[in-house]
Protein backbone atom coordinates (compact mmCIF):
# COMPACT_ATOMS: atom_id res chain seq x y z
CA UNK A 1 0.00 0.00 0.00
CA UNK A 2 1.68 3.47 -0.99
CA UNK A 3 1.29 5.73 1.41
CA UNK A 4 -1.09 8.71 0.73
CA UNK A 5 -0.83 12.00 2.10
CA UNK A 6 -3.53 14.40 2.32
CA UNK A 7 -3.42 18.21 1.94
CA UNK A 8 -4.84 20.95 3.57
CA UNK A 9 -5.93 23.97 2.01
CA UNK A 10 -7.84 26.95 2.89
CA UNK A 11 -11.17 26.67 1.88
CA UNK A 12 -12.16 29.67 -0.19
CA UNK A 13 -15.13 32.50 1.73
CA UNK A 14 -17.70 33.48 -0.86
CA UNK A 15 -20.68 35.46 -0.18
CA UNK A 16 -23.76 34.25 -2.58
CA UNK A 17 -26.31 36.58 -4.20
CA UNK A 18 -28.44 36.26 -0.83
CA UNK A 19 -25.92 37.25 1.06
CA UNK A 20 -25.03 34.32 3.09
CA UNK A 21 -21.42 33.45 3.36
CA UNK A 22 -20.77 30.37 1.43
CA UNK A 23 -17.53 28.26 1.14
CA UNK A 24 -16.22 26.69 -1.69
CA UNK A 25 -15.42 23.26 -0.34
CA UNK A 26 -11.79 22.03 -0.15
CA UNK A 27 -11.20 18.20 -1.67
CA UNK A 28 -8.95 15.93 -0.33
CA UNK A 29 -7.31 14.64 -3.29
CA UNK A 30 -5.55 11.40 -2.54
CA UNK A 31 -2.01 12.29 -3.96
CA UNK A 32 0.51 9.88 -3.82
CA UNK A 33 3.70 10.46 -1.79
CA UNK A 34 7.12 10.25 -2.85
CA UNK A 35 10.41 11.47 -3.86
CA UNK A 36 9.83 14.96 -5.84
CA UNK A 37 6.57 15.63 -4.07
CA UNK A 38 7.71 19.05 -2.30
CA UNK A 39 8.28 20.51 -6.30
CA UNK A 40 4.73 19.06 -7.42
CA UNK A 41 3.62 20.60 -3.96
CA UNK A 42 5.11 23.82 -4.86
CA UNK A 43 4.62 24.50 -8.41
CA UNK A 44 1.84 22.83 -9.48
CA UNK A 45 -0.58 23.51 -6.67
CA UNK A 46 0.06 27.31 -7.00
CA UNK A 47 -2.83 27.14 -10.05
CA UNK A 48 -4.40 24.04 -9.54
CA UNK A 49 -6.05 20.83 -7.52
CA UNK A 50 -4.23 17.52 -7.68
CA UNK A 51 -7.63 16.11 -9.32
CA UNK A 52 -5.94 17.72 -12.48
CA UNK A 53 -3.02 15.40 -12.47
CA UNK A 54 -4.91 12.49 -10.94
CA UNK A 55 -7.56 13.13 -13.69
CA UNK A 56 -5.28 12.49 -16.73
CA UNK A 57 -4.86 8.67 -15.45
CA UNK A 58 -1.19 6.86 -16.40
CA UNK A 59 0.83 8.36 -18.94
CA UNK A 60 3.85 8.45 -20.88
CA UNK A 61 7.01 10.40 -20.05
CA UNK A 62 6.24 12.62 -22.97
CA UNK A 63 2.61 13.53 -22.23
CA UNK A 64 3.83 14.49 -19.09
CA UNK A 65 6.69 16.28 -20.11
CA UNK A 66 4.62 18.57 -21.93
CA UNK A 67 2.15 19.39 -19.40
CA UNK A 68 5.02 20.62 -17.83
CA UNK A 69 6.07 22.74 -20.98
CA UNK A 70 2.69 23.88 -21.68
CA UNK A 71 2.62 25.94 -17.80
CA UNK A 72 5.57 27.11 -18.37
CA UNK A 73 5.07 28.64 -22.39
CA UNK A 74 1.67 29.10 -22.07
CA UNK A 75 0.55 29.83 -18.37
CA UNK A 76 4.20 31.17 -17.24
CA UNK A 77 4.77 29.15 -14.04
CA UNK A 78 7.99 29.79 -13.04
CA UNK A 79 9.39 26.29 -12.79
CA UNK A 80 13.17 26.00 -12.28
CA UNK A 81 14.86 23.76 -14.73
CA UNK A 82 15.71 21.68 -11.48
CA UNK A 83 12.58 21.48 -10.47
CA UNK A 84 10.98 20.87 -13.95
CA UNK A 85 12.87 17.90 -13.94
CA UNK A 86 11.81 17.21 -10.39
CA UNK A 87 8.05 17.12 -11.35
CA UNK A 88 8.38 15.16 -14.21
CA UNK A 89 10.38 12.38 -12.43
CA UNK A 90 7.73 12.13 -9.85
CA UNK A 91 4.67 12.05 -12.73
CA UNK A 92 6.12 9.77 -14.71
CA UNK A 93 7.13 7.16 -11.62
CA UNK A 94 3.58 7.66 -10.06
CA UNK A 95 1.40 8.76 -12.63
CA UNK A 96 3.19 7.18 -15.54
CA UNK A 97 2.29 4.46 -17.80
CA UNK A 98 5.45 2.72 -18.12
CA UNK A 99 5.79 4.39 -21.80
CA UNK A 100 8.71 6.95 -22.84
CA UNK A 101 6.31 8.54 -25.84
CA UNK B 1 -14.17 10.55 -3.03
CA UNK B 2 -11.78 7.29 -3.64
CA UNK B 3 -10.03 7.79 -6.97
CA UNK B 4 -9.80 4.48 -7.50
CA UNK B 5 -13.02 3.92 -7.57
CA UNK B 6 -12.98 6.98 -9.58
CA UNK B 7 -10.75 5.34 -12.36
CA UNK B 8 -12.03 2.36 -12.53
CA UNK B 9 -14.33 2.92 -15.71
CA UNK B 10 -11.58 4.74 -17.19
CA UNK B 11 -8.73 1.91 -16.70
CA UNK B 12 -11.01 -0.72 -17.98
CA UNK B 13 -11.79 1.47 -20.93
CA UNK B 14 -7.80 1.90 -22.03
CA UNK B 15 -7.51 -2.18 -21.17
CA UNK B 16 -9.86 -2.87 -24.09
CA UNK B 17 -7.68 -0.59 -26.37
CA UNK B 18 -4.20 -2.48 -25.72
CA UNK B 19 -2.85 -4.29 -28.69
CA UNK B 20 -5.08 -2.10 -31.18
CA UNK B 21 -3.11 0.26 -32.93
CA UNK B 22 -3.34 3.65 -31.56
CA UNK B 23 -1.49 4.93 -35.03
CA UNK B 24 -5.01 6.77 -35.97
CA UNK B 25 -6.62 7.55 -32.67
CA UNK B 26 -9.58 5.68 -31.74
CA UNK B 27 -13.10 6.78 -30.16
CA UNK B 28 -14.96 4.92 -28.18
CA UNK B 29 -18.25 5.65 -26.15
CA UNK B 30 -17.02 8.42 -23.16
CA UNK B 31 -16.63 7.18 -19.51
CA UNK B 32 -19.93 6.81 -17.87
CA UNK B 33 -21.03 6.07 -14.15
CA UNK B 34 -18.56 8.07 -12.48
CA UNK B 35 -18.88 8.64 -8.95
CA UNK B 36 -20.89 11.46 -7.27
CA UNK B 37 -18.51 13.41 -4.97
CA UNK B 38 -20.37 13.68 -1.28
CA UNK B 39 -19.33 17.26 -0.99
CA UNK B 40 -21.76 20.03 -2.36
CA UNK B 41 -20.45 22.98 -4.00
CA UNK B 42 -22.58 26.31 -3.13
CA UNK B 43 -25.79 26.12 -4.87
CA UNK B 44 -25.30 23.14 -6.18
CA UNK B 45 -26.34 19.22 -5.48
CA UNK B 46 -22.99 16.80 -5.02
CA UNK B 47 -22.00 16.30 -8.46
CA UNK B 48 -19.37 14.55 -10.00
CA UNK B 49 -16.16 16.07 -9.40
CA UNK B 50 -12.92 17.06 -10.90
CA UNK B 51 -11.60 19.74 -9.42
CA UNK B 52 -11.87 21.85 -6.36
CA UNK B 53 -9.90 24.74 -7.71
CA UNK B 54 -10.48 25.45 -10.13
CA UNK B 55 -14.00 24.40 -9.40
CA UNK B 56 -14.53 21.60 -12.32
CA UNK B 57 -17.84 20.40 -11.79
CA UNK B 58 -20.19 17.30 -14.30
CA UNK B 59 -23.75 16.85 -14.34
CA UNK B 60 -24.47 13.50 -13.91
CA UNK B 61 -25.82 11.80 -16.86
CA UNK B 62 -29.61 10.90 -15.35
CA UNK B 63 -30.53 14.82 -15.28
CA UNK B 64 -30.41 14.34 -18.88
CA UNK B 65 -34.07 13.69 -19.22
CA UNK B 66 -34.76 16.47 -18.40
CA UNK B 67 -35.45 19.35 -21.04
CA UNK B 68 -33.89 21.59 -18.68
CA UNK B 69 -31.34 21.25 -16.90
CA UNK B 70 -31.55 22.55 -13.47
CA UNK B 71 -29.70 25.41 -11.44
CA UNK B 72 -28.18 22.85 -8.91
CA UNK B 73 -26.93 20.06 -10.87
CA UNK B 74 -25.67 22.08 -13.83
CA UNK B 75 -21.86 21.65 -15.08
CA UNK B 76 -19.23 24.39 -13.41
CA UNK B 77 -15.95 24.52 -15.09
CA UNK B 78 -13.41 27.90 -14.56
CA UNK B 79 -10.36 28.45 -16.12
CA UNK B 80 -8.29 29.99 -13.33
CA UNK B 81 -7.78 29.67 -9.17
CA UNK B 82 -8.41 32.88 -7.86
CA UNK B 83 -12.75 33.74 -8.57
CA UNK B 84 -13.89 36.59 -6.27
CA UNK B 85 -14.50 35.80 -2.91
CA UNK B 86 -17.37 38.65 -2.78
CA UNK B 87 -19.42 40.11 -5.14
CA UNK B 88 -21.74 43.24 -4.13
CA UNK B 89 -24.51 43.19 -6.82
CA UNK B 90 -25.32 46.58 -5.92
CA UNK B 91 -21.73 48.10 -6.55
CA UNK B 92 -21.54 45.57 -9.89
CA UNK B 93 -20.75 47.41 -12.87
CA UNK B 94 -19.74 46.17 -16.62
CA UNK B 95 -17.32 48.35 -18.52
CA UNK B 96 -17.83 49.35 -21.96
CA UNK B 97 -14.91 50.73 -23.48
CA UNK B 98 -12.15 50.85 -26.59
CA UNK B 99 -13.30 51.95 -29.68
CA UNK B 100 -16.49 53.42 -28.81
CA UNK B 101 -18.03 56.86 -28.87
CA UNK B 102 -19.12 56.38 -25.11
CA UNK B 103 -17.70 55.12 -22.53
CA UNK B 104 -20.02 52.86 -20.32
CA UNK B 105 -20.33 51.45 -17.05
CA UNK B 106 -23.50 50.18 -16.77
CA UNK B 107 -24.82 48.65 -13.41
CA UNK B 108 -26.66 45.21 -12.47
CA UNK B 109 -29.79 47.73 -12.09
CA UNK B 110 -29.45 49.95 -15.18
CA UNK B 111 -29.38 46.47 -17.17
CA UNK B 112 -32.56 45.05 -15.70
CA UNK B 113 -34.28 48.75 -15.84
CA UNK B 114 -32.85 50.65 -18.93
CA UNK B 115 -32.57 47.86 -21.51
CA UNK B 116 -34.88 45.57 -23.37
CA UNK B 117 -35.26 42.26 -21.54
CA UNK B 118 -34.90 39.56 -23.46
CA UNK B 119 -35.21 35.35 -23.03
CA UNK B 120 -33.45 32.33 -24.64
CA UNK B 121 -33.38 29.18 -23.73
CA UNK B 122 -29.66 27.71 -25.04
CA UNK B 123 -28.00 24.34 -24.15
CA UNK B 124 -24.31 25.31 -22.81
CA UNK B 125 -21.80 22.39 -23.61
CA UNK B 126 -17.82 22.36 -23.48
CA UNK B 127 -15.84 22.29 -26.66
CA UNK B 128 -14.40 19.26 -24.77
CA UNK B 129 -17.49 17.33 -23.44
CA UNK B 130 -17.31 13.42 -23.87
CA UNK B 131 -13.26 14.06 -24.41
CA UNK B 132 -12.79 10.75 -22.04
CA UNK B 133 -13.94 8.94 -25.76
CA UNK B 134 -10.94 9.63 -27.61
CA UNK B 135 -7.38 7.46 -26.82
CA UNK B 136 -4.82 8.03 -26.71
CA UNK B 137 -6.18 10.42 -24.04
CA UNK B 138 -5.49 13.95 -25.28
CA UNK B 139 -4.79 16.32 -22.17
CA UNK B 140 -7.15 17.76 -20.58
CA UNK B 141 -10.23 17.10 -18.28
CA UNK B 142 -11.73 13.67 -19.12
CA UNK B 143 -14.93 15.11 -19.31
CA UNK B 144 -18.31 11.96 -19.48
CA UNK B 145 -21.20 13.04 -21.12
CA UNK B 146 -22.17 15.87 -18.66
CA UNK B 147 -20.11 18.88 -19.75
CA UNK B 148 -23.31 20.46 -20.94
CA UNK B 149 -27.13 21.70 -19.76
CA UNK B 150 -29.64 23.89 -21.06
CA UNK B 151 -31.23 26.83 -19.47
CA UNK B 152 -33.95 29.72 -19.72
CA UNK B 153 -31.33 32.91 -20.05
CA UNK B 154 -32.54 36.34 -19.47
CA UNK B 155 -31.23 39.31 -20.03
CA UNK B 156 -30.16 42.22 -22.10
CA UNK B 157 -29.22 41.84 -25.79
CA UNK B 158 -25.25 42.64 -26.70
CA UNK B 159 -26.56 44.45 -29.53
CA UNK B 160 -28.59 46.97 -27.76
CA UNK B 161 -25.39 47.28 -25.14
CA UNK B 162 -23.20 48.08 -28.37
CA UNK B 163 -25.81 50.32 -30.04
CA UNK B 164 -25.69 52.20 -26.50
CA UNK B 165 -22.22 52.66 -26.54
CA UNK B 166 -21.54 53.50 -30.20
CA UNK B 167 -19.14 51.71 -31.71
CA UNK B 168 -16.84 53.63 -33.95
CA UNK B 169 -16.75 52.92 -38.11
CA UNK B 170 -13.30 50.61 -37.81
CA UNK B 171 -14.93 48.25 -34.39
CA UNK B 172 -13.96 44.93 -35.77
CA UNK B 173 -13.33 42.55 -32.80
CA UNK B 174 -15.07 42.57 -29.28
CA UNK B 175 -13.21 41.38 -26.50
CA UNK B 176 -14.98 40.02 -22.91
CA UNK B 177 -13.60 39.41 -20.08
CA UNK B 178 -14.49 38.43 -16.88
CA UNK B 179 -13.52 38.36 -13.46
CA UNK B 180 -11.32 35.34 -12.83
CA UNK B 181 -7.64 35.49 -12.38
CA UNK B 182 -4.55 33.62 -12.27
CA UNK B 183 -2.44 32.92 -9.50
CA UNK B 184 0.83 34.61 -11.47
CA UNK B 185 0.42 38.44 -12.65
CA UNK B 186 2.08 36.79 -16.24
CA UNK B 187 -0.42 33.83 -16.87
CA UNK B 188 -2.87 35.22 -19.59
CA UNK B 189 -6.34 36.18 -18.50
CA UNK B 190 -9.08 34.15 -19.53
CA UNK B 191 -10.34 37.14 -22.22
CA UNK B 192 -12.36 36.00 -25.43
CA UNK B 193 -12.42 38.37 -29.10
CA UNK B 194 -15.32 37.64 -31.42
CA UNK B 195 -15.85 39.78 -34.35
CA UNK B 196 -18.51 41.67 -35.32
CA UNK B 197 -20.25 39.39 -37.40
CA UNK B 198 -20.59 36.51 -34.92
CA UNK B 199 -22.31 38.49 -32.58
CA UNK B 200 -26.54 38.05 -33.56
CA UNK B 201 -28.79 39.47 -31.91
CA UNK B 202 -29.59 36.03 -30.06
CA UNK B 203 -26.23 37.16 -28.19
CA UNK B 204 -27.16 38.27 -24.68
CA UNK B 205 -25.83 39.24 -21.17
CA UNK B 206 -27.42 37.36 -19.01
CA UNK B 207 -28.28 37.85 -15.31
CA UNK B 208 -31.03 35.48 -14.69
CA UNK B 209 -30.49 31.53 -15.31
CA UNK B 210 -34.22 29.61 -15.42
CA UNK B 211 -35.77 32.10 -12.97
CA UNK B 212 -33.09 32.74 -11.05
CA UNK B 213 -30.14 34.70 -10.41
CA UNK B 214 -27.04 33.43 -12.07
CA UNK B 215 -25.58 30.60 -9.51
CA UNK B 216 -21.67 31.95 -8.07
CA UNK B 217 -20.08 29.16 -9.98
CA UNK B 218 -22.28 29.65 -13.40
CA UNK B 219 -20.92 33.53 -13.58
CA UNK B 220 -23.13 35.54 -11.20
CA UNK B 221 -23.82 38.07 -11.83
CA UNK B 222 -23.29 38.17 -15.60
CA UNK B 223 -22.36 36.12 -18.26
CA UNK B 224 -22.23 36.19 -22.16
CA UNK B 225 -24.70 33.71 -23.86
CA UNK B 226 -23.72 32.98 -27.35
CA UNK B 227 -26.89 30.25 -28.70
CA UNK B 228 -25.35 27.51 -30.61
CA UNK B 229 -21.99 28.15 -29.85
CA UNK B 230 -19.53 25.89 -27.39
CA UNK B 231 -18.90 27.42 -23.97
CA UNK B 232 -15.66 28.86 -24.07
CA UNK B 233 -16.70 32.28 -25.22
CA UNK B 234 -19.75 32.17 -22.85
CA UNK B 235 -17.62 34.47 -20.48
CA UNK B 236 -18.42 34.44 -16.84
CA UNK B 237 -18.79 36.72 -14.03
CA UNK B 238 -18.39 39.48 -17.33
CA UNK B 239 -16.31 42.77 -16.16
CA UNK B 240 -15.23 44.39 -19.15
CA UNK B 241 -16.01 44.65 -22.83
CA UNK B 242 -13.76 46.18 -25.51
CA UNK B 243 -13.89 47.14 -28.42
CA UNK B 244 -10.75 46.91 -31.30
CA UNK B 245 -9.72 46.99 -34.95
CA UNK B 246 -7.20 44.17 -34.09
CA UNK B 247 -7.34 40.84 -33.31
CA UNK B 248 -5.13 40.24 -30.33
CA UNK B 249 -3.40 37.58 -29.90
CA UNK B 250 -4.46 35.60 -26.81
CA UNK B 251 -3.71 32.39 -25.45
CA UNK B 252 -7.32 31.03 -24.77
CA UNK B 253 -8.12 32.19 -28.22
CA UNK B 254 -4.80 31.07 -30.29
CA UNK B 255 -4.37 27.76 -28.53
CA UNK B 256 -7.10 26.14 -26.47
CA UNK B 257 -10.04 25.59 -27.77
CA UNK B 258 -9.47 24.98 -31.40
CA UNK B 259 -9.70 22.30 -33.83
CA UNK B 260 -7.44 21.33 -37.03
CA UNK B 261 -8.55 23.30 -40.12
CA UNK B 262 -9.07 20.78 -42.67
CA UNK B 263 -12.47 18.89 -43.85
CA UNK B 264 -12.14 16.42 -41.32
CA UNK B 265 -11.30 18.32 -38.39
CA UNK B 266 -8.92 15.32 -37.78
CA UNK B 267 -5.06 14.52 -37.58
CA UNK B 268 -3.47 11.33 -35.94
CA UNK B 269 -2.05 11.61 -32.41
CA UNK B 270 1.74 11.28 -34.10
CA UNK B 271 1.24 14.22 -36.50
CA UNK B 272 -1.04 16.98 -35.40
CA UNK B 273 -1.85 19.22 -38.45
CA UNK B 274 -0.44 22.33 -38.35
CA UNK B 275 -3.63 25.06 -38.78
CA UNK B 276 -6.15 25.33 -36.56
CA UNK B 277 -9.33 27.05 -36.40
CA UNK B 278 -11.87 27.73 -33.32
CA UNK B 279 -14.65 24.99 -32.25
CA UNK B 280 -17.27 27.69 -32.80
CA UNK B 281 -20.67 26.39 -33.98
CA UNK B 282 -21.55 22.68 -32.21
CA UNK B 283 -22.49 19.63 -33.85
CA UNK B 284 -25.76 17.70 -33.68
CA UNK B 285 -25.67 15.53 -30.48
CA UNK B 286 -28.00 13.06 -28.34
CA UNK B 287 -27.19 11.74 -24.57
CA UNK B 288 -29.59 9.61 -23.15
CA UNK B 289 -30.62 9.96 -19.50
CA UNK B 290 -32.30 6.78 -18.70
CA UNK B 291 -31.91 4.00 -18.37
CA UNK B 292 -27.78 4.14 -17.28
CA UNK B 293 -25.60 1.65 -18.40
CA UNK B 294 -25.45 -1.65 -16.50
CA UNK B 295 -29.12 -1.01 -15.24
CA UNK B 296 -31.32 -4.26 -14.81
CA UNK B 297 -34.62 -4.37 -16.27
CA UNK B 298 -37.26 -6.36 -15.93
CA UNK B 299 -38.37 -8.57 -18.37
CA UNK B 300 -41.32 -7.08 -20.36
CA UNK B 301 -42.23 -4.42 -18.39
CA UNK B 302 -42.77 -0.90 -19.78
CA UNK B 303 -39.28 0.98 -20.96
CA UNK B 304 -39.36 4.64 -21.44
CA UNK B 305 -35.89 5.50 -22.76
CA UNK B 306 -35.55 9.31 -22.27
CA UNK B 307 -32.68 11.84 -23.13
CA UNK B 308 -32.01 15.01 -25.34
CA UNK B 309 -30.73 15.72 -27.87
CA UNK B 310 -29.57 19.60 -29.71
CA UNK B 311 -27.35 21.06 -32.32
CA UNK B 312 -26.50 24.42 -33.34
CA UNK B 313 -29.71 25.81 -33.65
CA UNK B 314 -30.55 24.76 -37.16
CA UNK B 315 -33.12 22.45 -35.14
CA UNK B 316 -33.67 18.59 -34.67
CA UNK B 317 -35.94 17.05 -36.67
CA UNK B 318 -35.40 13.58 -35.61
CA UNK B 319 -34.27 11.28 -32.88
CA UNK B 320 -33.79 7.05 -33.83
CA UNK B 321 -33.55 4.64 -31.78
CA UNK B 322 -32.24 1.05 -32.18
CA UNK B 323 -32.59 -2.09 -30.12
CA UNK B 324 -30.47 -4.26 -32.64
CA UNK B 325 -27.26 -2.58 -32.81
CA UNK B 326 -27.59 0.01 -35.57
CA UNK B 327 -29.45 -2.60 -38.23
CA UNK B 328 -32.69 -0.64 -37.44
CA UNK B 329 -33.93 2.48 -36.76
CA UNK B 330 -37.17 4.00 -35.04
CA UNK B 331 -37.89 7.62 -34.09
CA UNK B 332 -38.55 8.56 -30.66
CA UNK B 333 -41.25 11.18 -29.49
CA UNK B 334 -40.18 14.34 -29.43
CA UNK B 335 -41.05 17.41 -26.72
CA UNK B 336 -42.71 20.15 -27.57
CA UNK B 337 -40.65 23.13 -29.16
CA UNK B 338 -38.80 25.58 -26.65
CA UNK B 339 -37.02 27.05 -29.67
CA UNK B 340 -33.99 26.15 -31.79
CA UNK B 341 -30.79 26.50 -29.38
CA UNK B 342 -32.74 23.87 -26.26
CA UNK B 343 -32.67 21.00 -25.97
CA UNK B 344 -35.13 18.97 -27.76
CA UNK B 345 -35.98 15.72 -24.99
CA UNK B 346 -36.69 12.58 -26.68
CA UNK B 347 -38.77 9.32 -24.98
CA UNK B 348 -39.00 5.86 -26.73
CA UNK B 349 -40.97 3.28 -24.82
CA UNK B 350 -40.99 -0.05 -25.61
CA UNK B 351 -41.29 -3.54 -23.71
CA UNK B 352 -37.89 -5.62 -24.09
CA UNK B 353 -38.88 -9.01 -24.78
CA UNK B 354 -35.40 -10.95 -24.61
CA UNK B 355 -33.67 -11.85 -21.67
CA UNK B 356 -29.98 -10.99 -21.59
CA UNK B 357 -28.04 -7.98 -22.33
CA UNK B 358 -29.25 -5.16 -24.45
CA UNK B 359 -27.77 -2.25 -26.34
CA UNK B 360 -29.73 1.03 -26.44
CA UNK B 361 -28.62 3.19 -29.24
CA UNK B 362 -29.80 6.66 -29.93
CA UNK B 363 -29.08 9.03 -32.90
CA UNK B 364 -30.12 12.43 -33.49
CA UNK B 365 -30.64 14.31 -36.92
CA UNK B 366 -31.21 18.04 -37.72
CA UNK B 367 -32.95 20.03 -40.46
CA UNK B 368 -30.11 19.92 -42.56
CA UNK B 369 -30.20 16.47 -42.57
CA UNK B 370 -26.77 16.08 -40.35
CA UNK B 371 -26.11 13.04 -38.16
CA UNK B 372 -24.45 11.75 -35.04
CA UNK B 373 -21.53 8.93 -36.75
CA UNK B 374 -21.12 5.93 -34.88
CA UNK B 375 -18.23 6.55 -31.46
CA UNK B 376 -15.97 4.45 -33.56
CA UNK B 377 -16.01 7.39 -36.34
CA UNK B 378 -15.48 9.79 -35.04
CA UNK B 379 -12.08 11.41 -35.97
CA UNK B 380 -9.49 11.84 -33.23
CA UNK B 381 -8.08 15.46 -32.66
CA UNK B 382 -5.59 16.33 -30.38
CA UNK B 383 -7.58 18.45 -28.03
CA UNK B 384 -10.26 16.11 -27.50
CA UNK B 385 -13.20 18.23 -29.35
CA UNK B 386 -16.40 17.60 -30.32
CA UNK B 387 -17.14 14.56 -29.43
CA UNK B 388 -20.75 13.86 -30.90
CA UNK B 389 -20.77 9.69 -31.72
CA UNK B 390 -23.99 7.84 -31.56
CA UNK B 391 -25.11 7.56 -28.06
CA UNK B 392 -24.95 3.65 -26.14
CA UNK B 393 -26.28 2.49 -23.07
CA UNK B 394 -25.83 -1.59 -22.03
CA UNK B 395 -29.05 -2.64 -20.14
CA UNK B 396 -29.58 -6.17 -19.03
CA UNK B 397 -32.99 -7.81 -19.28
CA UNK B 398 -33.66 -9.91 -16.25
Amino acid sequence: MKKLIVMMLLSISLFAQVKEEMEVPYIAYEIKMGKGFDAVNANCLMCHSFGYIINQGPQSKLFWKKKIDKMIVHFKAPITKEDQKTVLDYLYKHYGNGELK
Amino acid sequence: MKRRDFFKTSIAASAALVGSSLSAGVTTQPITGRKISKVAFPEKRPMITYSDRPPLLETPRDIFTQSITPNDSFFVRWHLPDIPTYIDPDAYTIKIDGLVERELNISLKSLKHDFEQVEVTAVLQCGGNSRSAFHPIPGGIQWGSGAMGCAKWKGVRLSDILDRAGLKKDAQWIGFNGLEKAAYYETPNFVRELHLEELDDHVILAYEMNGEDLPYLNGYPLRLIIPGYYSDSWVKMMSHITVTNKYKSLFFMDEAYRVPDNATESETPQKHFKSTKPITKMNVKSVIGYPLEGAKIAYHSQLVVRGVAFDSGLGIKDVQISLDDGKTWESALLDNDAGRYAYKAFRFGFKPNKYGKLKIMAKAINRLGEEQPLAKDVLWNHGGYKYNGIDVVNVEVV
